[in-house]
C-alpha cells in the first residue's frame, strides 16, 4: 500500500490535443479516490499516465517515495482493471489470475495458493477452469479483479470497471468493491463518468473537465459546497436547479429570490438542490405551474415551470399533493441557495454565510 | 391449399406465360425479320443487279427511301423491334439508276428494350392484379409475384442476348456489296430459339412451382422453408462444383483402376495394378520424399513472415509502403518469378554467383546441382509466399486487442513474455491455418518446378504433381498418372481433415 502523488502532470498528444492540463492530486495511503467527469475530460489519460501506458509531457508521478514518472508499467507495482476486463481469452480463469505471478517467476505452489485465496475472496473459486468466453459479464469482472489483487500491488487503478455490466449487477458490484477496498486497505484510483458511482464508492472525489481538476473533496463536500457552477451541475441527480439574476449585497433577485450575503453587486446564477425548494401557497413566493409529478415511493420529484419560464425540479417527501397544471409558489430553503458569478461560474457565497 | 395460395399460383403462372409468350413472340419475329432481309440479299445476288422487284427492307419511310436513292451509300434502317439493318443501294445493269436496296447486315441496336411492348403491358396489368390480390392474401401471392417477376427478368435478359447473337450472325460487318457471296451465312436457327424458350418455360414452371410450394410451407414449417432456401442459394455453386470438380474427380478414380490407353477402344478393369506399379517405382517415392522436404519451406517462411509482421506492425513512418513492398511478390505471376529467379540463380550470369565471386567464394550451379536445386526452389517459394503469410500474420496481430497487451505490461510481462504468453498463443489459429494450407499448397507446387528445373537435375526436384504431369502428358500413361493423383488426393484429404479439426477445436474468443 502506498500513497499516490501527481504533481503538475500534463499530457499533450501528438497533434496538440491537450489530454491533461497541469493536474496535481494526491491519493492517501489506503484511500479510495474517484476521478469523475464527462467523457474526454482526461480522467482515463491520468489513469494511463499513472499506469505507465502513456508518457507525460510534463510533471511527475510518485507512488510512495518512488518517482515512477519514467518507469515502465511493470516496475510501478500497480494493477489495473480495464473497462472490458482484458482477460486473456486463451487462458483459463486460473491461468489469468496467476498470470502476473507467473511472469514474475514465482514458484508454482505459491502461485496456486495465492490464486486460490484471490478466487475465494471474490467467490469465483468454482469457475477457475473456465475460459473467459464461458463467463458472464459479472464473473469476468470478478476474474479481472482477482487478477489485480493477486499480486498485492501498491496501487489499484480502475478504468470504468462497471460500465459494461447491467444495472442490477452494477449496483451489487459497487457495494462489493467498497467492501473489498475496506478489506484490503488498498490505495485505489477509480475512473468513472457516472457521478453516482463516484459519490457512493469513493472517500474523495475529483471532478474533472477539459483536462483539469475542478474540485476535489469528500463526496458530501462537493455536493454541498461546490466551488464552481460546473461542479454543482455535475454532482447530484437530478441536477441542481439554476436561475439567473443579480446579487444586491444581501439578497439574490431573479426568477427566484433568497437571502444571499454577497459583497458584490453582480450578475449571478443561483443554484438550488431539488430538496431545497419548498412548494406551497403562492404568497411571498415565486409563482409556478406543475408540469410533471414523478412518484418514487419514499419521495416524489415535482417538475415545475416558473412564471418567468425557467424549468425547475423539486424533491418532496412522500406523495406530492399536487397534480399537473396546479399553481404553486416556490421558495428556497433559507441558507441553501448557492450563488455563482455569471461570467465564469465561480462561487460567490459560502452557504453558511447567509443569515 | 387456401384460396389465396391458389390465386398466388395462378397469378404466377399467368405472369410467367405472359413473359414467355411476349419475349418468345419477340424473338421469333426478329429472326423472321432477319431471314426476310437475307432473302432480299439472295435475290439481289442471283440477278446480279437486275433486281426484278424493288427489294427495299420493310418499314422504310418516305424520307429514308429518298435518302437511299440520293446518297448511293449504305443507310441504317431502324427496325421498331431493336434491330438495325444496314442497306446498300442496288443499281440497274447500266449502273445508272438505283432500283432498290439490299440489307448488308443487321445488328442489335444498343439500348433497345429487350422486351416487346405487348409483353410489358401485360406484365403491368398482371402486377396491378397482383397488388389487388395482395390486399386480401398474406405473404403467399407476394412471394409468387416476386418469383414470377424475377423469372420474367431472366427470360427477357436471355432473349435479349439471344437476339443479339441472331442479329449479328446474319452477316459479318466487313461484308461489302461487291462480294455478296460472303453474306450468305446459315440463318439463325429457329430450332435453337425454340429450344431456349422451351427450356425457359420448363425452368419457369418449375420455379413457379417452387415459389408456390415455398409460400405454402411458409406458415407451417419454418425449418423446411429455411432448408429449401439454403439449398436454392447454394444450388448454382453446387452445380458448378458437381460438374467441374466432383465429376472429374470421380472420373479420375475410375481411370485409376482401368487400363486407359488412348489408342485402344476398350478400357478393361485392372484393379489396383497401377497402384502396385507406382509403389514399385522408385521415382514415385523420390517425388514423394522431395515433396515432403519441399514442404519444409512453409514453417521456415512462417517464422520469417511472423518476424516481418511484428516489425511491420509498428507505427512507423512509411510503414505502409514497406508492407506493400513485402507483399508484392505474392501478387506477381509465378512464371515471372520463376524466370527472374532462374536468372538470379544462373551459374554464369546470375546475381547470386556474382556476389559469391566478389567475395572470392566458388560459384555454385544452384539449379544444376542436385544438392542445391531443391533448396533453391524452396528459397524461391519462400520469397514468393513471405508477403502473403506476413499479411495474414499482420491481420492476426492487429486483431489482438490493445488492452490485452497493456494488461500484460501492467501484469509485469516483459516484451518476450508478452510475445510468448499472449501474442503467440492468440496467433495460434492463424499459425495453424498458415501451416496446413501452406503444406497443402506446397504439394500442389508445379509451376516453379516446370519452369525452372523440369524435375531435374537427376530427379532432385521431381515433386508429385510434376511426376503426374510427366507420366500423363509425356509418357501418355494416363491411368498410372490417375493412380498417382488418387494418392496425392488422399494425402491432401488427410491434411485437410487435420486442418478442419484444428479449426473446429479452437474455442470461441471472448
Amino acid at each position: 500500500m502506498a500513497e499516490l502523488r501527481l504533481s503538475h502532470l500534463s499530457k499533450v498528444f501528438a497533434g496538440g490535443v491537450v489530454g491533461v492540463d497541469d493536474v496535481s492530486l494526491a491519493v492517501g495511503e489506503g484511500a479510495f479516490t474517484a476521478l469523475v467527469g464527462p467523457s474526454g475530460c482526461g480522467k482515463t489519460t491520468i489513469l494511463r499516465l499513472v499506469a505507465g501506458l502513456e508518457e507525460p509531457t510534463d510533471g511527475s508521478v510518485h507512488i510512495g517515495p518512488r518517482d515512477v514518472t519514467w518507469l515502465p508499467p511493470r516496475e510501478r507495482d500497480v494493477a489495473m482493471v480495464f473497462q472490458n476486463y482484458a482477460l486473456y481469452p486463451h487462458l483459463t480463469v486460473r491461468e489469468n489470475i496467476g498470470f502476473p505471478l507467473r511472469v514474475r517467476k514465482i514458484a508454482a505452489p505459491e502461485v496456486a495458493r495465492r490464486v486460490r485465496k484471490a478466487a475465494e475472496l471474490l467467490e469465483i473459486d468454482a469457475l477457475l477452469e473456465r475460459k473467459p468466453a464461458q463467463l458472464s459479464g459479472g464473473q469476468r469482472q470478478r476474474a479481472a479483479l482477482a487478477r489485480a489483487i493477486v499480486r498485492e500491488p501498491a496501487l489499484f487503478l480502475f478504468d470504468e470497471p462497471l460500465s459494461n455490466l447491467d444495472a442490477q449487477v452494477r449496483a451489487q458490484t459497487r457495494a462489493e468493491l467498497v467492501a473489498l477496498h475496506r478489506r484490503l486497505g488498498a490505495t485505489m484510483l477509480y475512473v468513472t463518468h457516472d457521478q453516482v458511482e463516484a459519490m457512493t464508492m469513493a472517500q474523495s472525489v475529483a471532478v474533472m473537465a477539459k483536462g483539469r481538476v475542478l474540485q476535489e473533496g469528500a463526496p458530501m463536500t462537493l455536493y454541498r459546497e461546490p466551488a464552481s457552477l460546473a461542479v454543482a451541475r455535475f454532482i447530484g441527480s437530478p441536477s441542481i436547479n439554476t436561475v439567473t439574476g443579480r446579487t444586491t449585497g444581501t439578497r439574490f433577485e431573479g426568477a427566484l429570490s433568497c437571502d444571499a450575503r454577497v459583497a458584490a453587486h453582480a450578475e449571478a446564477v443561483l443554484a438550488v438542490r431539488p430538496e431545497h425548494l419548498v412548494l406551497g401557497p403562492a404568497i411571498d413566493a415565486s409563482p409556478a405551474i406543475i408540469t410533471l409529478v414523478e412518484p418514487l415511493g419514499p419521495e416524489s420529484l415535482v417538475r415545475l415551470r416558473l412564471r418567468s419560464g425557467e424549468d425547475l425540479v423539486a424533491r418532496v417527501a412522500g406523495e406530492a399533493p399536487w397534480h399537473v397544471g396546479d399553481d404553486v409558489g416556490v421558495r428556497v430553503v433559507p441558507g441553501e441557495g448557492l450563488c455563482f458569478r455569471a461570467s465564469d461560474g465561480a462561487r460567490l457565497s459560502a452557504r453558511r454565510d447567509a443569515p | 391449399m387456401t384460396r389465396a395460395e391458389i390465386r398466388a399460383a395462378v397469378l404466377a403462372m399467368l405472369l410467367w406465360a405472359v413473359a414467355t409468350v411476349g419475349v418468345g413472340w419477340r424473338t421469333l419475329h426478329s429472326i423472321d425479320h432477319a431471314d426476310r432481309s437475307r432473302e432480299a440479299l439472295f435475290r439481289a445476288h442471283a440477278s446480279q443487279g437486275r433486281v426484278p422487284s424493288p427489294a427495299f427492307p420493310e418499314n422504310l419511310d418516305a424520307r429514308e427511301h429518298a435518302a437511299l436513292r440520293q446518297e448511293e451509300r449504305p443507310l441504317v434502317v431502324h427496325d421498331p423491334h431493336g434491330v438495325e439493318i444496314i442497306t446498300a443501294p442496288v443499281k440497274d445493269t447500266e449502273d445508272w439508276e438505283i432500283i432498290g436496296a439490299v440489307g448488308l447486315y443487321s445488328r442489335w441496336r444498343e439500348r433497345a428494350a429487350p422486351v416487346a411492348a405487348p409483353a410489358m403491358v401485360a406484365l403491368l396489368a398482371a402486377l396491378v392484379l397482383l397488388l389487388g390480390a395482395r390486399s386480401v392474401a398474406s405473404a403467399g401471392p407476394r412471394a409468387a409475384g416476386v418469383g414470377a417477376l424475377a423469372l420474367f427478368g431472366a427470360a427477357a435478359a436471355v432473349t435479349a442476348l439471344q437476339l443479339r447473337f441472331a442479329a449479328v450472325s446474319l452477316a459479318p460487318r466487313e461484308a461489302a456489296p461487291a462480294s455478296l457471296e460472303r453474306l450468305a451465312l446459315p440463318p439463325p436457327s429457329l430450332a435453337f430459339a425454340a429450344l431456349v424458350l422451351a427450356l425457359l418455360a420448363v425452368a419457369g414452371a418449375l420455379a413457379v412451382a417452387a415459389v408456390h410450394w415455398h409460400a405454402r410451407q411458409a406458415g407451417r414449417r419454418a425449418r423446411v422453408r429455411e432448408t429449401i432456401g439454403a439449398w436454392l442459394f447454394i444450388a448454382p455453386s453446387l452445380g458448378h462444383l458437381l460438374l467441374f470438380t466432383i465429376a472429374p474427380v470421380a472420373f479420375l478414380f475410375w481411370i485409376s483402376v482401368h487400363n486407359w490407353d488412348l489408342l485402344a477402344s476398350d478400357h478393361p478393369f485392372v484393379g489396383l495394378a497401377h497402384f502396385r506399379e507406382i509403389a514399385a517405382d522408385p521415382l514415385f517415392w523420390r517425388a514423394l520424399r522431395n515433396g515432403l522436404v519441399y514442404a519444409l519451406y512453409v514453417p521456415v517462411t512462417m517464422v520469417a513472415a511472423l518476424a516481418a509482421a511484428l516489425v511491420l506492425d509498428q507505427p512507423l513512418r512509411g510503414i505502409k509502403v514497406l508492407r506493400v513492398v513485402v507483399f508484392l511478390p505474392y501478387v506477381a505471376s509465378t512464371v515471372a518469378i520463376a524466370l527472374v529467379w532462374q536468372w538470379l540463380l544462373h551459374r554464369d550470369f546470375g546475381l547470386l554467383n556474382a556476389a559469391l565471386t566478389a567475395l572470392h567464394l566458388p560459384r555454385v550451379d544452384w539449379l544444376g546441382n542436385p544438392a542445391t536445386a531443391l533448396p533453391a526452389l524452396m528459397l524461391v517459394s519462400a520469397w514468393g509466399q513471405l508477403g502473403y503469410m506476413m499479411v495474414v500474420y499482420l491481420a492476426g496481430l492487429q486483431a489482438i486487442p490493445a488492452a490485452l497487451l497493456e494488461a500484460a505490461r501492467l501484469d509485469g510481462a516483459d516484451a518476450w513474455q508478452r510475445f510468448r504468453l499472449v501474442v503467440w498463443p492468440m496467433l495460434r489459429p492463424v499459425s495453424t491455418y498458415l501451416l496446413l494450407t501452406g503444406i497443402i499448397w506446397s504439394f500442389h507446387g508445379f509451376t516453379l518446378v516446370y519452369v525452372m528445373t523440369e524435375g531435374g537435375p537427376s530427379h532432385a526436384t521431381d515433386v508429385l504433381v510434376y511426376r503426374i504431369y510427366q507420366t500423363a502428358w509425356e509418357f501418355r500413361r494416363f491411368d498410372v498418372a490417375a493412380a498417382m493423383s488418387v494418392v496425392l488426393c488422399l494425402l491432401l484429404l488427410v491434411l485437410t481433415a487435420l486442418q478442419w479439426r484444428t479449426v473446429k477445436g479452437e474455442p470461441a474468443d471472448a
